[in-house]
Parts: structure tokens; sequence; C-alpha cells
């Protein structure tokens, strides 16, 4: 054994003697760990930020008030919900828990406390956030040609509205049988022959609406319709504003 | 030049400023250990010795990434624990093998004279291990055979002091378990 140790040892230090073996330099590590930290930090302040606009986005785009139709409004509820903004918050939570466990940083601690501290530091930090304008600043840029806006613009607007099993907009004209409404992606006619309308409610031109039904090609088939309340759905409020501009009566839409 | 009171850390220290010669002793230091270990894996006399060059090399060649407020044991063990686990990929040959004085560590540590017959023991234990979920089979092999602690073992497997704990105490129970199936 001690002369097989021998040779290895002298087969180890010829290498590097010779140079062939060479020690990595200090900035190397240095730039790997910095590297490291860095994705770690970025995806957690990502994974916040998602967060936070989930909430924003369920709080302001009106979706969950599709559930008050009953159950009629739940596929128009899952057809509106962020699906793509939950997936990449739930991207980058995995990315973050990831990163942890690549750096070895905090191995002495069992990862599932960590992940969950982890977790918990991610809703806590998102939730504060909702004191905050940051999500509506990240709405307006999504406007906007603003680099963070065209960034966040898929995440915000894929989902917004629904339109197959529900719709929001604004009234802009009242027919016997028919409603047209001004929603963030455009004008749509509702045809209203079979919905039910609360009885107390007279819809006039100006007004937010949500509807559920179907949609056809040309026209959605609405079967429930309901105001939309003032403090509601300011996403879409905003969306239609975006695309129409402050609201002027017309006489008629063709 | 008397190395006997210089610690690992501070030849890495050495050899970082540029004191080549000094890695030389930390080999002596580790060879036979690192060997030890690697044999449990590796029973193939010519692989061994070159997973053993290898995880030297690769040692020195990380360095500088070695934080010498840690132990340099721990660290080498770990190039080495996953140069192992990367051969028992690639090995056809997945049976962990035991000399003697290994099977007297194991006869001492859990206690299993009555259970089996001496002489088919180690056959015993060797398939035993072998067939053992690989969690707990690694701090289990460091644990016995390398005499490490749970904090060091911690280290090189990268794991919680408390998980060590039970996996070791887990291994122990499958081991006697088993012995005592058989």
């Amino acid at each position: 054994m001690t002369e097989e140790n021998n040779i290895l040892e002298k087969k180890v230090m010829e290498e590097i003697k010779s140079g062939r073996v060479k020690l990595r330099s200090r900035y190397v590590f240095l730039a790997e760990k910095l590297g490291l930290g860095s994705a770690l930090v970025l995806s957690v302040i990502l994974a916040v930020l998602f967060f936070n606009l989930v909430l924003f986005y369920l709080k302001a785009s009106g979706g969950l008030g599709y559930l008050s139709f009953g159950s009629i409004g739940v596929f128009a509820f899952l057809e509106s919900f962020p699906y793509f903004l939950v997936i990449t918050f739930i991207i980058f939570i995995v990315l973050a828990a990831v990163l942890i466990k690549k750096s070895e940083l905090i191995y002495k601690k069992p990862f599932g406390y960590v992940a969950m501290g982890l977790i918990l530091l991610i809703f806590f930090s998102g939730g504060i956030l909702t004191f905050t304008n940051v999500a509506q600043r990240i709405e307006n840029a999504s406007y906007r040609r603003h680099p963070a806006g065209a960034f966040f613009r898929p995440f915000l607007h894929r989902d917004l509205g629904g339109e197959q099993r529900g719709i929001m907009g604004r009234v802009v004209e009242v027919g016997t049988d028919y409603i047209t409404v001004e929603t963030p992606f455009g004008i749509k006619k509702m045809d209203i022959q079979n919905a039910r309308f609360p009885m107390h409610e007279s819809f006039r031109p100006g007004i937010f609406i949500k509807a559920v039904g179907d949609n056809n090609d040309d026209f959605f088939k609405a079967r429930d319709i309901r105001p939309i309340k003032e403090d509601e759905a300011m996403m879409i409020r905003r969306g239609v504003g975006e695309k129409f501009g402050d609201f002027i009566p017309r006489m008629n839409i063709r | 030049m008397p190395y006997e009171n210089i610690t690992d850390e501070q030849l890495v220290e050495m050899v970082r400023e540029n004191n080549k010669e000094m890695y030389s002793e930390l080999i002596k230091r580790y060879q036979t250990k690192l060997g030890n270990y690697l044999r449990k894996f590796i029973k193939n006399n010519y692989e061994l010795e070159d997973v053993l060059q290898d995880v030297f090399i690769k040692a020195y060649k990380n360095l500088n990434a070695f934080d010498t407020n840690k132990k340099f044991s721990s660290w080498i063990y770990r190039i080495a624990h996953n140069e192992a686990i990367n051969q028992l990929k690639k090995s056809r040959n997945k049976i962990l093998s035991l000399d003697e004085h290994d099977w007297q560590i194991i006869d001492e540590k859990i206690d299993i004279k009555d259970m089996v017959d001496h002489q088919l023991s180690k056959i015993k234990i060797e398939k035993c291990l072998t067939e053992m979920k690989e969690k707990y089979r690694q701090p289990l092999l460091l644990y016995f055979f390398e005499q490490k602690t749970y904090e060091e073992i911690s280290d090189i497997l990268l794991i919680p002091r408390s998980t060590v704990g039970i996996l070791i105490m887990r291994g122990k129970n499958y081991l006697k378990e088993k012995l005592s199936d058989k």
C-alpha cells in the first residue's frame, strides 16, 4: 500500500508541478458565488412581484365577480383566472428553492423548513406590496411602449376579461335585444334575448357591466347580466379607457 | 520539516500561496483514508487508483473554493463521496465490499454476534449494505468506517445534522432487521 501511495502522490504532484493541473482562480469562484447569489435574489424578487401581481389581478380584473352569478359564473371565472401569472410565480419559487439547494448555503437546516420560510417570506413581502401602487404602475406601463411594460404585457392581458364564457366592458349602445359593449380588446355585441337581468337595474350607455353566457363568432349570447360596481374591475375600466378613451355617447353602432 | 503541527487548513493556505510542494503532505494524510473509503464502492484496484487520483486533482484545482474556517477533511471527503457516487452510477458491479476490519467494526457497533452465523456474516452484511437505500448507506459508512461525527457527515453529505442522526438510526435498524431475518 505504501508503494502504491508513493506512486499516486508522485503522479499527482507531477501533474501539478508540470502545470497541467492548475489552481482555479479565486475570482472564478467569487464570480460563481456572485452569479448564483444574484440569480437567487432576482428569482425571489420576481416571485414576490408576481405574487403581488396575482393578488392585484384577482382584485382588479373583476374575474372574482363572475362567481356572483353562481355555478354558471364558475367557468367564466376559471377562464379569466390568471394562469400565466400563477404558473410564472410558481416557476420563480421553484427556481429560488433550486438555487438555495444548489448554493449549499443553508444545508444545516432541513430543506422543508427552508422552503416553508421562503414561501412565507414571498407571501408576506408580496402582501406588503399590495399596500403600494407597484402593481398598478406595472399595469400602466403595460399599455405603453416601456421595456418593463412589454415584459409584463402578456402576463396581465392574456386572460383579462375571458370573453368565451364571460365578458366585461362598458355599454355603448342598448337595443331591444342587444347591448354593445367596449372591452379592452374591442367592441362586442351581446345578444340579450335570453338573458336574465336584475329587476331593479336598467342598463344605459356609459355604465360597466359583466355578463356570463357563450361566445359566438359575431356576438356574445348573454345568459345573465349585472352592472359592475364603481370600485370593481378597475383593470377592465382602465383597459377600456386606454383603448377607447373617455365615454362618448353614440347614436348608432353597426 | 516537521508537518505534524501544521493543520490541514494551514497547509491549504500554504498551497494557495504558491507553495505547491505542500500539497504532497495533504495527499500523504488522506490517500489511505480516502482509499479505504472508496474501496467500499470500487473493488478494482486500477479503477480505485484512477478515482483517487481524480479526487486529489479535483481537490487541488478547486482549492480556492475551500473555506479555511471549515474542516478540510469534510471537504475532501465530499469530493471523494461525489466521485464514488459517479463511479457507482457508471459501474455495473454495485456490490459493497468490506474487509475484515470493517466487519469487526460492524460487529462491535451493531452487536450482531448472536444474530448470524459468523462465517456467513460478512457476505450477508455486504449484501444488506448493498441493498440498503443510498440515503441510509452513505451516512452509515461514514459513521462506522470513517469514524466521522454527525457534524462532519452533515458537511460531507450536505444534509442537516438532525437528519444524519435519523438516517443512521434507520440504517442500523434496517441492518439489524435484515440480519435477523436471514
